[in-house]
């Protein structure tokens, strides 16, 4: 290349370049992103498989490829991308490089291989209908797949250093800093200055010397962002030419551009930009013949996070340890040795070409007013697509993580978004209708900093993300002021505390009070904002500091001291999974009863029906493989072993004091038991029948067959017990009246029995019945009620108990559940929805019933309308929105509604008796931890404090209840410090060698046919078989032996040691 | 001169010295122990920082390193800067139990325990020796290593240094350490016993807990 001496010869050079490309541009190009994501993910190797394929079918003319830097899409790492038809091509394998290739020569698509959201069938053809692109404003990012970043042609083709021409054709540097003063473009490195003004001041600066710097700052340290690397190594050209202009404006003669040495990617590119900008004559001396001496090097930091604080980096530059001084003086005044320095981020100098370019007037048009322009966010975490997201100044924080990031990356919901890196707060989900600008971050506790954003579901523990940030910022802090060395260390050791269980709550306070000292005493912004992730985590989510100090609990199963083993941390009554399987992977099968029902009076029932948080929780399922069936296991042990092998542990102490239990659900039968045991008289008092209450009259027999129910439930009943059938509360009973009968304290469990309506007309039609109803109705007497064709309402457990049981019976024709948002959103497990449209039951989707038509009093059937799903409510959902014009009707002779039930709680309180209190939501009040009512002696657990909720939780409450009125009657402090619950046991590992794990998976119980399922009752899943059951077993990772394993007696090392003179 | 208010007085000082100098000139009291007249200002230990601005500009600086600025209001004993400071002197306590100087700050603020666990600590990297010997001494013998929780004081590579003169000065200067260097004659601050060998803070690690290896070691001729 030829150096341009003057602005005429550029000019001149440009429109040659600017007009070749349109000749040139024909062919289909292949677009792959190789920037330091990108080659981890292997596009390297995806390269080579497209040279060689090209080389080798002589396509070398037919097509051409593109090597870009980073695109932003990175989850989707490595990735083509088709020129001219923008097909996107995500995850590419090697072998499939080929058919890209040729579908590419001949001007088609390869559909299978197209762009789809995970679990849905429909194909992008073009990148920018794909949602993650559809939202963004990528002014800045978008140019990265267009330009090859070692050629600066492509950055040329793009109108590459047209600011630049324009600067120099008008060569006033006051209308730059005008020009940019107008568009109100802010630093886009955290704190959000004003650009122009402050390039205003360091025009106006000047000392002796004449020298004057401008530094580009590259030294981007916070977890998580990586967007300033990006753009050096996808567009560097565009920095340079910032910089450039930057320099003109404020009258700086040298340009730096400080950045980490751990971006040698981003290093070699700016290296070779800047020699082609020399080459060409837009750096060095009189630049383009207009007298301007300008020139650009590149200083390599060693990675220190502070060295991104402005003072602390010229210190860097000028070789001394980076570590912050006092502002003012500020370095716009003193800078590097001295002279004036103006220091800007990557990402404010790459808007300076757009600004100059487009014109202020143009720029300010995005955004809004005071936050103008686009921000990148590196969007990561527990993201579905992680990547880097470009989208305007005051967009919603939902739509950035709902709509562009597509949600959550698991099943469990998103928590909150950590944004500006370690010095920035947590936002909770509930926030997220707040607009991203610096204003709106600081107002809620955290700042823009650089723009990382790392997303936390449910399994991320806030506590520990505290902790987490904490450890980074002791460690990188240069250590100068005492309050932030110290400071931070002071709070990560409460936080640490905190984490293990050995903190009080009086340190909360401690924490606050030390993370508001830190931040008002320390020098620089990495102590101003240190306290960030501290303050906003506690102001947030403080009962998650109350749970792991109080109840010794990590909500998130990540805190390793308080959840030992995660499967017995995740179960509501402690039960130690892990030491039941390892017994049955020893084949100690009655050991192994021993451990469950140890915790459980219920373990066949639950074998069956528990919702098994522990498999949500095992760490096999976290690690990509599937959890532990545990769940199955169980079933394996109670339906093998013996009850009778279980001696429970007696109190032989005889106690008088009596207790009523109202209610014979799985939380009072657990509460009677349990208090029996420890020799308390205790009578349970049941409105129906038989005992059980909604495990006998809600889940089918085909669930939970009535033989192994009711063996369970008449265990319960010893010398201890005596039940009472047939007795309602409030209407034979009262609570009043038990206390003057003589009963010392009362347990209220009577679940929540009560349908909730659908508020239609109609709705008391003949053929219409809550699901409740309609199961007890089969289950307890006998009596089928539905026939025909069945509608069934709802997307729950007990909807599709009703949809089963009703297409199991006789007179029915067809069931069709509905059910408003999609079957993701849907609370049933999975393998019951499997099992439902196996069976032939229709599941509809995304329908919400708007009209019951009837007939003299029968319901004929259903107008339905369907839904798109909107915006993302506070509960983490899409909400349904009801598409209008898409009404339409189904006809049915029946209708069951299960949209949830609520307690019936019109017989606690009769007229004339104190009141106990109510929710507003109808359910009973109670104490979380120690189940009090408000009326002294009163507990209540279960459903009816909790709404519809599962057998286990009820059976934890029924626990809990017991301890708490055997405390009450001893007249004892109801809340009492909890211990941790770690593994004690040890029980020797046996686990699979690596030939048998070769190949192996999760076992899954196996179920009977179809055809013998319908119309008849029989257990659907089966028992698990011996050999399978061991193998399940042995696939246990043992997460109990890091904490029971022995230890092996530890080797003292022997030093040499100086000998004192 | 430059015009500004300190606690609500109207004052004027020259121009280019520091909210500290100002304060104490006038007879404002601000404990300081990173500080010393004839040294550089460093801004290291927080304790004497004081409130300017107003409303919601308010901050907190450290007034032995911003300077005077026409204009300014300056609060040195606000609510927010005592419950700074004592949050301070909470922290050194928490780390220095054993100095003198630290113990006297805590006493005049009546800071009677701290909450923190509890360390031994003989160095709060003021950075006064480093300063001394480097402004004071033009040694350049000693400096800071390391950054946040492993920062120490040393000398390059822990060799023993050969522009080090075993002058002294910074252990005459050290605010943590000063009890054990006076302990038996507190006019002389300097024992002169150490001065034929390295400092001791700079052999912490070689001789452990030992508050000095003199021979015989004063601090242990006391114990005894």
């Amino acid at each position: 290349m030829n150096r341009l001496s003057s602005l005429e010869e550029f000019k001149d050079f440009r429109q040659r370049v600017l007009k070749e490309k349109n000749v040139i541009d024909t062919k289909p190009c292949l677009v792959i992103c190789a920037g330091t994501g990108g080659q981890a993910s292997g596009s390297n190797n995806i390269l080579r498989v497209m040279k060689r394929h090209i080389l080798g079918n002589n396509l070398l003319n037919r097509i051409s490829i593109r090597i870009t830097g980073c695109q932003g899409f990175c989850e989707m790492d490595p990735f083509i991308l088709v020129e001219p038809g923008h097909n996107l091509y995500p995850k590419l394998k090697m072998e499939d490089v080929p058919k890209v290739i040729n579908a590419a020569v001949s001007g088609k698509v390869v559909e299978d291989l197209l762009y789809r959201e995970p679990g849905k069938d429909k194909c992008y053809h073009q990148q920018d209908d794909i949602p993650f692109f559809k939202k963004q404003v990528r002014t800045i990012l978008g140019d990265n797949e267009k330009i090859d970043p070692i050629r600066v042609m492509d950055y040329f083709e793009q109108g590459g250093y047209s600011a630049l021409d324009k600067v120099l054709e008008n060569l006033d540097p006051e209308w730059i800093i005008e020009e940019v003063q107008k568009s109100g473009l802010r630093g886009r490195g955290g704190a959000g200055f004003l650009t122009g003004n402050k390039w205003e001041l360091a025009h106006k600066s000047k000392d002796n010397s004449g020298q004057k710097y401008i530094i580009c700052n590259a030294d981007e340290g916070d977890p998580g962002a990586y967007m300033d690397r990006s753009l050096l190594e996808g567009n560097p050209h565009a920095i340079l030419e910032g910089i450039i202009i930057a320099g003109i404006a404020i009258g700086a003669n040298k340009g730096l551009i400080y950045v980490r040495t751990e971006y040698p990617l981003a290093i070699k590119h700016c290296v070779i930009a800047i020699r082609q900008a020399q080459s060409l004559g837009l750096l060095g001396e009189n630049i383009l013949g207009t007298g301007i001496d300008f020139d650009i090097e590149i200083i390599r930091g060693a990675g220190a996070f502070v060295c991104g604080e402005e003072t602390a980096l010229i210190k860097s530059i000028e070789g001394k340890i980076g570590e912050p001084r006092q502002r003012p003086p500020y370095p716009i005044e003193k800078g590097i040795w001295g002279h004036p320095t103006c220091i800007n981020n990557v990402e404010t100098l790459a808007n300076i070409p757009v600004i100059i370019d487009k014109g202020a007037e143009n720029y300010i048009k995005v955004g809004v007013p005071g936050n103008t322009g686009t921000k990148i966010f590196s969007l990561v975490g527990k993201i579905r697509n992680t990547g880097l997201v470009e989208v305007p100044l005051g967009t919603k924080l939902k739509e950035v993580v709902y709509d562009i990031g597509g949600g959550s990356s698991s099943k469990s919901r998103v928590k909150a978004v950590q944004t500006g890196g370690p010095s920035g707060g947590c936002i909770p989900a509930h926030m997220f209708d707040i607009p991203i600008d610096y204003d709106s971050l600081r107002k809620v506790g955290s700042i823009m900093g650089s723009g990382g954003m790392i997303v936390m579901d449910e399994n991320t523990c806030m506590v520990d993300i505290a902790r987490y940030y904490m450890k980074f910022l002791k460690e990188e802090s240069c250590g100068k002021c005492y309050t932030c060395r110290k400071g931070t260390q002071r709070l990560y050791e409460i936080l640490d505390d905190i984490t293990k269980g050995i903190a009080t709550l009086e340190q909360i306070d401690l924490l606050e009070e030390l993370a508001e000292v830190v931040r008002d005493t320390t020098m620089c912004g990495l102590g101003q904002t240190a306290s960030n992730p501290v303050l906003s985590t506690i102001k947030y989510f403080r009962e998650e500091y109350i749970e792991h100090i109080n109840n010794k609990r990590c909500p998130a199963g990540v805190c390793r001291e308080l959840v030992g083993a995660p499967c017995q941390a995740a179960c509501p009554v402690g039960t130690e999974a892990w030491r039941y399987v390892a017994h049955i992977a020893n084949g100690n099968y009655e050991e192994a009863y021993i451990a469950i029902r140890e915790y459980n009076p219920f373990p066949s029932i639950c074998a069956r029906v528990c919702d098994h948080k522990c498999e949500e929780r095992c760490k096999l399922g976290q690690t990509g493989t599937d959890p532990i069936a545990i769940r199955a296991l169980k079933r394996f042990v109670t339906d093998n072993v013996d009850a009778s092998v279980y001696k429970p542990k007696r109190s032989k102490e005889k106690k008088t004091d009596r207790v009523a239990i109202i209610g014979s659900g799985p939380a009072g039968l657990t509460a009677a038991h349990n208090l029996s045991l420890l020799g308390y008289p205790v009578t349970v008092f049941e409105a129906d029948h038989h005992a059980g209450g909604m495990l006998n009259s809600c889940i089918p027999e085909y669930r939970l067959p009535h033989k192994v129910l009711e063996k369970e439930i008449d265990a319960i009943f010893d010398e201890n017990v005596t039940l009472k059938c047939d007795t309602e509360l409030g209407k034979d009973i009262t609570v009043e009246g038990l206390f003057s009968d003589g009963f010392k304290a009362v347990f209220i469990g009577i679940g929540a029995q009560k349908g909730k309506r659908l508020h239609l007309d109609g709705e008391d039609s003949k053929g219409v019945f809550p699901s409740i109803e309609f199961l007890k109705a089969y289950n307890q007497d006998g009596e089928e009620w539905a026939k025909g064709r069945v509608g069934v309402i709802g997307g729950g457990n007990s909807a599709f108990d009703a949809a089963r049981t009703a297409l199991r019976q006789k007179d029915v024709k067809s069931v069709v559940l509905l059910y408003r948002r999609t079957r993701e959103e849907m609370p049933a497990f999975s393998e019951e929805i499997d099992a439902a449209i196996e069976e032939g039951i229709l599941v509809e989707t995304l329908v919400t019933p708007t009209k019951i038509i009837r007939e003299s009093g029968n319901i004929q059937g259903l107008q339905c309308v369907r839904n798109s799903l909107g915006e993302v409510d506070s509960s983490g959902r899409r909400r349904p929105i009801p598409i209008p014009g898409s009404e339409y009707t189904i006809n049915l002779d029946n209708l069951i509604i299960a949209i949830s039930e609520q307690p019936d709680t019109n017989s606690i309180n009769p007229e004339g008796e104190p009141e106990i209190q109510l929710n507003w939501d109808g359910t009973l009040n109670a104490e979380k931890n120690t189940l009090c009512c408000s009326r002294e002696g009163v507990f209540a657990g279960g459903d009816v404090i909790t709404g519809p909720n599962t057998v286990i939780d009820a059976i934890a409450a029924g626990k809990r209840a017991s301890v708490m009125i055997d405390r009450y009657i001893r007249g004892e402090e109801l809340q009492q410090p909890v211990q941790k619950r770690t593994p004690s046991v040890y029980i020797p590992p046996c686990t699979l060698t690596e030939e048998e794990s070769e190949g192996v998976c999760r076992a899954e119980a196996a179920k009977i046919e179809v055809e013998q399922r319908l119309g008849s009752f029989i257990e659907v899943e089966k028992t698990l078989v011996e050999k399978q059951a061991v193998n399940e077993a042995r696939r246990c990772l043992r997460c109990d032996l890091e904490f029971t394993q022995p230890k092996k007696e530890a080797v003292e090392l022997v030093t040499d040691e100086e000998t004192p003179i | 001169m430059i015009k500004l208010t300190i606690n609500g007085l109207n004052v004027s000082v020259e121009e280019g010295s520091t909210i500290l100098e100002a304060a104490q000139f006038l007879g404002f009291p601000i404990p300081t122990l990173c500080h010393m007249e004839g040294l550089s200002p460093y801004g290291a230990c927080r304790l004497c920082v004081v409130e300017i601005g107003e409303d919601a500009g308010a901050k907190l600086v450290t007034s032995c390193t911003y300077p005077v600025q026409e204009g300014m209001k300056v609060r040195t004993t606000s609510k927010r800067v005592n419950r700074a400071r004592r949050m301070i002197i909470e922290l050194l306590l928490a780390s220095c139990p054993q100095s003198k100087v630290i113990q006297d700050i805590a006493s005049k603020y009546n800071v009677r325990q701290q909450r923190f666990r509890q360390e031994h600590e003989d160095c709060i990297l003021c950075g006064l020796c480093v300063r001394m010997c480097e402004e004071q001494m033009v040694a350049k013998a000693i400096g800071f290593r390391g950054r946040g929780e492993t920062r120490s004081i040393g000398t390059p590579f822990d060799i023993k240094s050969d522009v080090c003169r075993l002058c002294g000065g910074c252990m005459y200067v050290c605010p943590a350490c000063q009890l054990r260097c006076t302990y038996t004659e507190p006019d002389k601050a300097v024992c002169g016993g150490c001065a034929n060998i390295a400092a001791p803070c700079l052999d912490k690690d070689k001789f452990g807990d030992m508050m000095c290896y003199m021979d015989p070691c004063v601090a242990c001729e006391i114990e005894k």
